[in-house]
């Protein structure tokens, strides 16, 4: 075997670069036996183990740079919460992919979604002037000073045909309930998270630089997002660069309109229906009761847990930038998702997360299993029932 | 004295249904002794007064009490002992609470454990006790950690201390260490060392006397009556206990050549990392520079059977210590630390987050396969495998640390230079550090009266090193007051017997003075044995050993043993009546079999156990009366033997099992099968697999047949 020669200026540069923990890792290995690349077959469950990939990143070595080890981390959080060191393994990642990001060698695929990002503020290659397309004959109003919520909806669900169904509903639900709301448009960008988690640092300052003057202008104190990755950064990560709003992911706004009564579901049974907890609604964010609230809420429905739920919800493969690379059919975390909703015989798998969405209806109808088995966002079975 | 026996039966606590009290009565009657009562609660105020009014009114001396386990209710039952001879029988825990009630079996089991309790105190007399050994005088030796915290302990607590110094200043190792390992929460930093404060108050404590620049020359005599001679001449000193604190040294890193010790200049050892850093400055030896980056080789030498096998506890939290010495003296020096595993137990996990936290780089790897060579872009290259990475890596540095370990510092020089037969020095175990009771009765030796505290005895920090400079003082004080009152210490704490010779019989052997694991017995000039009574532990493996048989207790001998056996009735071979003779050592099997009858287990009725000080004094003439008397099989419960062993003396039991291997010649001088005896480990918490051993022996004995002596 050829002797390796550890760079300690490399590791240096993953340390400025944002792996601030990276020498608190003792490589017991625990983040390595908790992934879920550990359930899956294939490339990247080959090649990617998180505890080496720090070992590496502690000694400067390299190797770890392809799209299937450093960046098929989905940034599920597993591993964060079970690490005896209380390592920041995510923020490790991250500064790992930022050093690489800045010599400009993050994996091809992702080079469209960056282009996208810094000419139309989206990366979903949509043209920033159709972001309100999904509002045509909806009349949403404009967010004005005397609104009391910015809604502010992910890119996904502006651009993505089967996504803008998730806007339409929260838009549904929210009105149902009598809540004052708004959205700015067209000069609205990407929130960002994700690319972060890329490790595109500079394009993320960007996009939240340009947000923030934008809603601090508008004079937002308040926003309901629609996915939980929004959620995490308007929450957790813009009040440091100047962003600082009471943020609320729209579950707990309805969830809230469902106690206080002003909103009643009625309709047909709903049916079993289970729940996938979003690792940013979840692990991220600590939400996991106000999904549920609503899933009672709804006539007929039996709330049917998955095996692995909460704390231990298993990963869907779309965070971490996830969601815009490739996994092999037969390799997928969803696969694996729509398996357990199915042995805990529901006919609904309910999420409330843009990515997921995507993620789960997709292994649903390549497993063939979309006659057994329905993917659905709360709001669009909460709308239903409205 | 006349003895005038009271035999006292308790019929409480299930004891009274399980036996015929009247039968129990006639076999004490034939025994002729002066009183039989019995009470339904003998531990209750009226019981124990009748006891205690018959002793007083000088009706009774001698007093066998047919009740529960002699290890309850002591108190209760408790005598001047210089007055009175007792003996408990246990009919409760070793027969009603293990046999079934009324039955026959029970009963001749009760009847038999009434005679030989009996002959026990037939064949004891009150005890004279040594009260020659008065001196209360502590010596410490060795003015450490360790030393300075038993000199400390035993002063304030009234004893006067002698604190002996090789060095000219007290303090040890510590003394010359930079700074400390974390001490207080959160065990983050390093602290800077408070010896001063320390120092002061011993110099100026009025009860100790303090030599400097001094070690010992010669000491002579026993517990209580130390004559210790120092170096540099001037009169002896007597004292009545030795706390052995003279701590370590460093193992030799010349012999670590394949580690790069004297082949490349800047490879240094932990210890001169702290002389270089109290003196001010960590720079290379070959060119006084200041390091970019450090290395540290974790286990060198340590943990590797070609240097020294074990692990010295500290050198792992050492080199934690050491690397924040180079991250304060540059926080960008790069540190990496090559180990094995690290250890870093009790609040140092906290303190290894915290240099983790620094940036220092751990590489897992065997350090005793690294290969260390001139550099070339730096001045050392090291070339291991890094096991987390699994792959072999190769990096330089500037200066590289050998995390050497610890060595006794008697591994090589009594120290104490002791004036016995059995030598000048402790004996030791595998490695140098004195042998012990290691587990239960650490500060323990082989030397009554003398205790190792600190880093003489086993690898530790100075935190515990202090812990166990109090520990032994306490044993030291235990030691002067139980010795001044002619009394024994641990583990027959109390005990006012000592070995008597009949020396005119002795044939200068010396298997006594061999075989005492305290060293007892000096020697005069034509051999014979030369007894130190308060050396003495009371095992009585003298007694075992000697084949003249000369050596006995005034509670204890080869006869009253053999008596015991002798008063056991024997039913005649038609009856298919067996019976075993259960010789077990007092201290873990006793116990055991009285947790038998405490969770109410049964085992075969046809076993007597007879209780002995240690497994270690069993005498072969022994099993030699009992086979011939028509006993069908012996069980000898001793403790468990081996590197870990547990006798509460020194390997007493497996002093036994060699003795055991013996009697092959008896038994075949009997004719008899070697079956018919069986040794057993036991431990304390074994007690459930009692039951299962005696129904097995019972098993084979039934095989083997009666023994054909029966009748005879
Ligand atoms: C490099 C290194 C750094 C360490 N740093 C720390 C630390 O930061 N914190 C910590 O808790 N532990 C540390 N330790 C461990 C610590 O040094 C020991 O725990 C401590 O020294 C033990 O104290 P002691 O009294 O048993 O022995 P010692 O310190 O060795 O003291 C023994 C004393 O006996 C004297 N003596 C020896 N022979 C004789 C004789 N024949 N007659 C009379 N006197 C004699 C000696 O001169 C000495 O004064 C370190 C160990 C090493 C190797
Ligand atoms: S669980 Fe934490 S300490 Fe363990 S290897 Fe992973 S990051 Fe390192
Ligand atoms: S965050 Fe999730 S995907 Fe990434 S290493 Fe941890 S457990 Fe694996
Ligand atoms: S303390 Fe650490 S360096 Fe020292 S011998 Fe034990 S494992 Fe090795
Ligand atoms: S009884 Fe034990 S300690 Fe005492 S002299 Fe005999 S062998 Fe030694």
């Amino acid at each position: 075997m050829e002797t390796r020669i550890p760079f300690l200026e490399v590791s240096d540069a993953i340390v400025m670069s944002g792996a601030e923990t990276l020498y608190w890792c003792m490589q017991c290995g625990l983040c390595t036996g908790s992934c879920p690349w550990r359930l899956v077959p294939g490339e990247a469950s080959e090649q990617f183990n998180v505890r080496l990939v720090q070992r590496m990143g502690q000694l400067g070595i390299e190797g770890f740079e392809s799209e299937n080890c450093l960046f098929a981390c989905t940034t599920c959080r597993t591993c964060v919460d079970r690490c005896p060191r209380g390592v920041d393994i995510i923020g490790n990642i991250q500064g790992m992919r930022s050093m690489l990001a800045e010599v400009g060698t993050i994996p091809g695929s992702l080079k469209p979604i960056v282009g996208s990002l810094h000419s139309q503020g989206n990366p979903w290659s949509g043209p920033r002037e159709k972001r309100t397309e999904w509002t045509e004959g909806l009349s949403i109003p404009t967010f004005s000073e005397d609104t009391e919520y910015f809604l502010f909806v992910c890119c996904t669900s502006c651009y993505d045909i089967r996504s803008r169904n998730i806007a339409k509903s929260v838009v549904k639900a929210l009105r149902t309930a009598g809540i004052s709301f708004g959205i700015i448009g067209a000069e609205e960008s990407c929130c960002g998270e994700s690319i972060r988690k890329v490790g595109d640092e500079a394009l993320f300052q960007k996009l939240a630089e340009s947000n923030i003057s934008l809603y601090n202008g508008k004079g937002v104190k308040k926003i309901i997002v629609t996915s939980p990755h929004c959620l995490y950064t308007f929450k957790n990560e813009y009040p440091d660069l100047g962003g600082k709003w009471e943020v609320y992911h729209y579950t707990e706004v309805l969830a809230d309109a469902i106690k206080s009564g002003k909103i009643k579901p009625s309709g047909d049974a709903a049916g079993r229906v289970a729940l996938h907890d979003p690792c940013y609604l979840g692990r991220h964010n600590d939400i996991y009761d106000q999904p549920r609230e609503l899933i009672e809420s709804l006539p007929g429905a039996e709330l049917c847990e998955l095996s692995r739920n909460r704390k231990n919800s298993l990963c869907c493969g779309g965070g971490g930038g996830r969601v815009w690379m490739e996994t092999k059919a037969g390799e997928r975390f969803a696969e694996l998702r729509i398996s357990e909703a199915l042995d805990a015989g529901a006919n609904i798998l309910a999420t409330a997360c843009p990515y997921c969405i995507t993620m789960l209806e997709d292994s649903c109808n390549v497993m063939g299993k979309s006659d057994q088995l329905k993917v659905m966002d709360l709001s669009e079975l909460l709308a239903e029932k409205l | 004295m006349d003895q005038n026996i009271g035999v006292y039966l308790c019929s409480g606590c299930g004891i009274g249904e399980a036996i015929d009290f009247d039968a129990l009565s006639g076999v004490a009657e034939e025994s002729g002794v002066a009183k039989i009562y019995a009470h339904a609660c003998m531990c209750g105020a009226e019981g124990s007064k009748v006891i205690r009014d018959d002793i007083s009114s000088g009706a009774v001396n001698c007093v066998v009490l047919g009740a529960c386990s002699g290890r309850v209710k002591s108190e209760i039952f408790a005598f001047d002992p210089m007055q009175t001879i007792i003996e408990r029988v246990n009919l409760r825990e070793h027969v009603a609470w293990c046999q079934p009630a009324g039955h026959e079996d029970t009963q001749a089991m009760a009847e038999d454990y009434v005679r030989m309790g009996i002959v026990r105190v037939q064949k004891s007399t009150l005890p004279t006790p040594y009260l020659e050994a008065l001196d209360k005088t502590v010596l410490v030796v060795g003015g450490g950690s360790a030393g300075m915290q038993a000199a400390l302990d035993a002063a304030k607590a009234g004893y006067s201390v002698k604190l002996v110094e090789k060095e000219p200043e007290l303090g040890g190792h510590m003394a010359k260490w930079h700074k400390c390992l974390p001490l207080h929460p959160p065990y983050h930093e390093i602290e800077d060392i408070e010896l001063s404060l320390t120092i002061q108050e011993i110099e100026s404590y009025p009860n100790i006397e303090i030599f400097k620049n001094s070690t010992i020359e010669k000491i002579s005599g026993a517990p209580g009556m130390f004559d210790v001679a120092l170096n540099n001449g001037g009169a002896t000193h007597r004292v009545g206990s030795i706390v052995l604190a003279a701590g370590w040294k460093p193992y030799d890193a010349t012999k670590l050549g394949n580690l790069g010790f004297q082949k490349i200049p800047d490879v240094v050892t932990n210890v001169q990392i702290e002389e270089m850093a109290k003196a001010g400055s960590l720079t290379c030896p070959s060119d006084g520079k200041v390091p970019s980056v450090v290395g540290f080789i974790q286990c060198a030498g340590s943990r590797d059977p070609d240097h020294l096998p074990y692990c010295s506890a500290v050198c792992c939290r050492v080199s934690l210590k050491q690397a924040m010495y180079f991250k304060e003296q540059n926080e960008e020096t790069k540190v990496i630390v090559f180990y094995k595993d690290m250890r870093t137990p009790e609040q140092a996990e906290e303190f290894y987050k915290q240099v983790q936290k620094a940036g220092v780089i751990f590489v897992k790897t065997d350090t005793s396969k690294i290969s260390v060579n001139e550099g070339s872009e730096l001045k050392i290259s090291v070339e291991t495998i890094d096991e987390l990475l699994g792959e072999p890596i190769q990096m330089e540095v500037d200066m590289l640390v050998l995390a050497t370990g610890m060595q006794p510092t008697v591994l090589d020089d009594p120290i104490l230079n002791l004036e016995y037969r059995q030598g000048p020095a402790l004996p030791a175990l595998k490695y140098g550090f004195p042998d012990s009771h290691f587990v239960c009765f650490p500060y323990e030796t082989r030397r009554t009266g003398i205790y190792t505290a600190g880093c003489v005895r086993q690898p530790m920090t100075c935190t515990r090193s202090k812990n166990d400079g109090t520990g032994a003082a306490l044993k030291a004080i235990q030691c002067v007051e139980l010795t001044s009152q002619g009394k024994a210490v641990h583990p027959r704490a109390g005990d006012l017997s000592y070995p008597n010779l009949f020396i005119q019989r002795c044939t200068q052997c010396k298997r006594c003075t061999e075989e005492c694991p305290f060293g007892m017995y000096n020697e005069d000039i034509k051999g014979t044995p030369l007894p130190h009574p308060t050396r003495c532990r009371r095992c009585a493996i003298c007694m075992g050993s000697c084949p003249e048989r000369i050596i006995s207790f005034n509670n204890y001998s080869v006869d009253m043993i053999g008596s015991m056996i002798k008063s056991i009735s024997v039913p005649d071979e038609y009856e298919e009546k067996p019976r075993i003779i259960g010789l077990i050592c007092e201290n873990d099997a006793f116990p055991a079999v009285d947790m038998v009858g405490l969770n109410k287990l049964q085992y075969p009725p046809w076993v007597r156990f007879i209780p002995l000080r240690c497994l270690g004094s069993i005498n072969l003439v022994w099993i030699a009366d009992a086979l011939s008397k028509g006993v069908d099989g012996i069980v000898l419960f001793g403790c468990k033997f081996g590197d870990d062993y547990q006798c509460h003396f020194i390997q007493g039991s497996e002093l036994a099992d060699t003795r055991m291997s013996k009697i092959k010649e008896t038994l075949d001088r009997l004719v008899l099968e070697s079956d018919r005896i069986r040794l057993e480990q036991i431990s304390i918490d074994d007690y459930y697999r009692i039951p299962q051993i005696l129904e097995e022996f019972t098993a084979r004995l039934e095989e083997l047949g009666p023994n054909p002596y029966k009748g005879f």
